[in-house]
């Protein structure tokens, strides 16, 4: 029995309705209990906020997508080098850095629990080999299904339940957390050098829209009632005049979960543009931010952009191609058999040029015009917005004016016509930001019943103590003080063991991979359907007894059953 | 000042030794503050070489690093070097030479692979063979030689002066597979054969006097011209045109087939 107890902590813990009191909170075994025996390890926080470990709930960090940026950018692997230290391995890499990296900077800025957002199911064991030395992080990934021949003949059958199961089946497969819908449709046009411009065009072949692909997998991730909802990036990611098609996509969630979401829509900062070129691309936040407040069924997140170098990764294959003929720099694409496709590219994003400019503005628009920030949460796409290591800045800036109106100095003129921001008053309060950081992804992802992103009796005790005194701080005026603050806490506790200390790591770690397993009726399950069976073998490389990635993979599993409904 | 530095023998040679130290600069300073990394772990550089000094000087070109013994797994010697005169009496092992921008390399035997990585300026010469990726960038650079000469009297390897942007490389023997693959500047000079050569060329000018198997398509011939001494005649094609390229390639003798 290993016990903990944090004093005179300042907690902040939404899901539980507190908001800011001074208290103690008792640990043992790596949860929150009501309290501990007098020899228990003692954290003083001194009054210092503490909130429950942070939540990214879309970034990219693990998988062979980010392993090929980090083999095609030997310049960004230069950047960023630390030494092997203590517990610490050696470190490298700005925007995509090594899986250590990754984890020893989350888990300085506080953060316990991380979802990968894009995992190709074929690449799987990739991915969980490399969550296997995110050692720090709890971890899970999004699955990705926008271009997956059985669920699009499916699709086309109109057979939801056909579809549930083979989602049901490729989740437990390759342990997978949630359905992942990158640009639905476009990964498979892109097979043939094409792309779908809106969700009711037509995927060669298939004969299945995107607008159809997403409304069958949101019935069909229901019928499973797995903890997330259906995840979606957007079609026409980066296109100017994508708002429309966003837009649209909102309209398809139907009403069908009370407790969360259904339809989870991410870096929306990208899908928010009007105009018809990069020449008069222009600012579509508050439509958008709009349909989100009339639409309580979707919940989005930032996808903020930050000025400066990073690395763009997604399984939008033909967006990462116009970026290419855009940059002329380096360029992967990537064909993932009969399910996604990626691509990579480095990019520059600068102050002067204007649709970068756009691009930030759009970000923080869209946090500041959707009234309820339980439902858009802070995330970057990392690497593709910024590095995470940003997300300070971005606390900032949605906590000052102020500091929004110095950046706003430095943008360029041509700029500065359409962007509202400077008339926007909002500013985020203590509450909302762990909100947006922790209990709002624990909510939108359904890991609340698993202990995360509260403190409350039961949960899991991962919590984070940042070196600031709420009650000394104005944030709108201190707005440095609050980025230094959220870059390294004081102390991170990952499942009661004290793990960082003022940035520093202090324990190896072992995290835990969270993956679903929807049990279905045996008539349901493609494990045994000659037609999937038949199919699998003819058009895979791999056998389907070989496909599956064993739990071996998985250092610690959780896997979170569900009793479905087909 | 000439450094003499004798490798010692080793329990185990094969543990790779990482010796950017080795630099004519480097050596004005006290001895004590010269390290190596042995496999993972840093130990002094007088652990693994004996050191002789001769004579003073005051700066670095006034130095001369002699390195004797078996240094075949020593990597990164000459690494940003600036000036001075490094010359390796054996064989050199990985990365010699990267990113060094002035001074001089000699190595009697041959060179392991990238030599001359990402190199600037100064002279490196190679009497023995090079291995692969000469004169190239690291993977996923999209520079690599940008100055300096670079000669290698023997053969060279795989992928020799890749993605080259400046400075001259001459090989006196053959080379491997696509020597000036996405050259874009610079000079790139064999005097024997080699297959698919400047696959992606968009800049600078390659001279194969040997024969080219595998000779791409994707060039266009423009006419001939003759090479002195010897009046050799040489063709003239432009390209790559896939990638709208405006290189120069001076091919002797060729076929299309590998
Ligand atoms: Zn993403």
């Amino acid at each position: 029995m290993t016990e903990l107890l944090v004093k005179n902590a300042y907690v902040i813990d939404p899901l539980n309705g507190i908001r800011g009191e001074v208290m103690d909170i008792a640990v043992r075994d790596g949860w929150i209990v009501e309290s501990v025996h007098d020899g228990a390890e003692v954290i003083d926080a001194r009054g210092c906020l503490t909130l429950p470990g942070g939540i990214d709930s879309h970034t990219h960090i693990c998988g062979t997508k980010v392993n090929f940026g980090r083999y095609m950018m030997p310049e960004d692997m230069r950047a960023g080098r630390t030494e092997r230290r203590g517990v610490m391995h050696s470190t490298s890499g700005y925007s995509v850095p090594t899986t250590y990296g990754n984890s020893y900077r989350y888990c300085a800025m506080g953060y316990t629990s991380v979802l990968e957002g894009a995992m190709a199911p074929l690449e799987a064991r990739h991915t969980h080999e490399e969550f296997a030395a995110t050692p720090l992080q709890d971890t899970m990934a999004n699955t990705l299904f926008d271009g997956n021949w059985p669920v699009m003949e499916a699709v086309r059958d109109r057979d939801v339940k056909r579809a549930a199961a083979i989602v049901a089946w490729t989740l437990a497969a390759v342990k997978g957390f949630a359905i992942k819908l990158t640009n639905p449709g476009g990964s498979e046009c892109w097979g043939w050098g094409k792309n779908v411009k809106c969700i009711r065009e037509m995927v060669p072949h298939f004969e299945v829209s995107p607008a159809e692909i997403i409304e069958t997998l949101i019935r069909a991730n229901e019928l499973l009632r797995l903890p997330h909802s259906v995840h979606l990036h957007c079609n026409n990611l980066g296109v100017p005049g994508n708002y429309q098609c966003t837009i649209g996509s909102m309209d398809l969630a139907p009403d069908l979960n009370p407790d969360r979401q259904s339809l989870y829509l991410t870096h929306v900062q990208f899908h928010a543009y009007g105009g018809t070129s990069w020449k008069d691309i222009c600012l579509k936040a508050e439509p958008v931010a709009h349909a989100v407040n009339r639409k309580p069924q979707v919940t989005i997140d930032m996808g903020q952009m930050m000025f400066g170098k990073t690395t763009t990764m997604t399984a939008d294959g033909p967006m990462e191609f116009n970026l290419y003929r855009l940059h002329h720099n380096k360029w992967s694409n990537h064909d993932v058999e009969l399910e996604t496709v990626s691509g990579i590219i480095p990019v520059y994003y600068s102050r002067t040029s204007i649709v970068n400019c756009v691009m930030w503005a759009i970000g923080l628009e869209l946090a500041l015009l959707v009234s309820n920030p339980w439902r858009c949460l802070l995330a970057t796409d990392n690497p593709n917005g910024c590095p995470f290591i940003r997300y300070p800045e971005i606390i900032a800036l949605l906590m000052s004016r102020r500091y929004r109106d110095e950046e706003l100095r430095s943008l360029v003129s041509e700029a500065m016509s359409q962007i509202i921001l400077p008339s926007l008053d909002r500013e985020f309060d203590w509450h909302d930001i762990p909100v947006m950081t922790r209990a709002g992804q624990a909510r939108a992802l359904g890991i609340r019943s698993i202990g995360k992103g509260h403190l409350g009796l039961g949960a899991e005790a991962d919590i984070a103590i940042y070196p600031l005194r709420v009650d000394e701080t104005d944030p709108s005026r201190q707005y440095r003080d609050v980025i230094r603050a959220f870059q390294k806490t004081s102390w991170t506790v990952k499942r009661g063991r004290p793990v960082a200390r003022d940035g520093e790591i202090l324990d190896p770690g072992i995290n835990k991979t969270i993956w679903v397993k929807p049990k279905v009726p045996d008539s349901y399950d493609m494990g045994k359907d000659p037609e999937f069976a038949l199919n699998f073998d003819r058009y895979y490389t791999v056998r389907m007894s070989n496909y599956p990635v064993q739990e071996l993979y998985l250092q610690r599993s959780l896997c979170m059953e569900s009793e479905a409904h087909l | 000042m000439k450094v003499i530095l004798s490798a010692k023998p080793r329990k185990n040679p094969f543990i790779p030794v990482e010796a950017e130290t080795i630099i004519p600069a480097r050596f004005l300073e006290p001895a004590d503050t010269l390290t190596v990394a042995v496999g993972n772990r840093t130990r002094p550089l007088t652990d693994v070489f004996d050191m002789a000094i001769e004579g003073t000087a005051t700066d670095a070109a006034g130095v001369e690093v002699v390195l004797r013994g078996d240094t075949s797994r020593v990597k990164r010697v000459g690494e940003y070097m600036e000036a001075g005169k490094i010359r390796v009496e054996g064989d050199i092992g990985m990365h010699c030479g990267n990113f060094m921008k002035g001074g001089e390399i000699e190595i009697l035997g041959s060179a392991d692979g990238w030599l001359g990585r990402e190199m600037r300026g100064g002279r490196i010469l190679c009497h023995g063979n090079a291995s692969h990726y000469c004169g190239s960038g690291y993977r996923g650079e999209k520079h690599g030689m940008r100055g300096g000469v670079l000669e290698v009297k023997g053969h060279a390897g795989d992928f020799t002066a890749e993605y080259l942007a400046g400075g001259d490389v001459i090989i006196h023997g053959n080379c491997g597979d696509m020597p000036g693959v996405e050259m874009k500047g610079g000079s790139l000079t064999i005097a024997g054969s080699c297959s698919r050569p400047c696959g992606n060329m968009t800049g600078g000018t390659c001279t194969i006097l040997g024969r080219v198997t595998g000779m791409l398509p994707t060039f266009r011939r423009t006419g001939t011209v003759t090479r002195e001494p010897g009046g050799v005649i040489l063709t003239r094609f432009e390209g790559d045109v896939a990638n709208r390229g405006k290189g120069t390639l001076f091919i002797r003798d060729w076929q299309y087939t590998l």
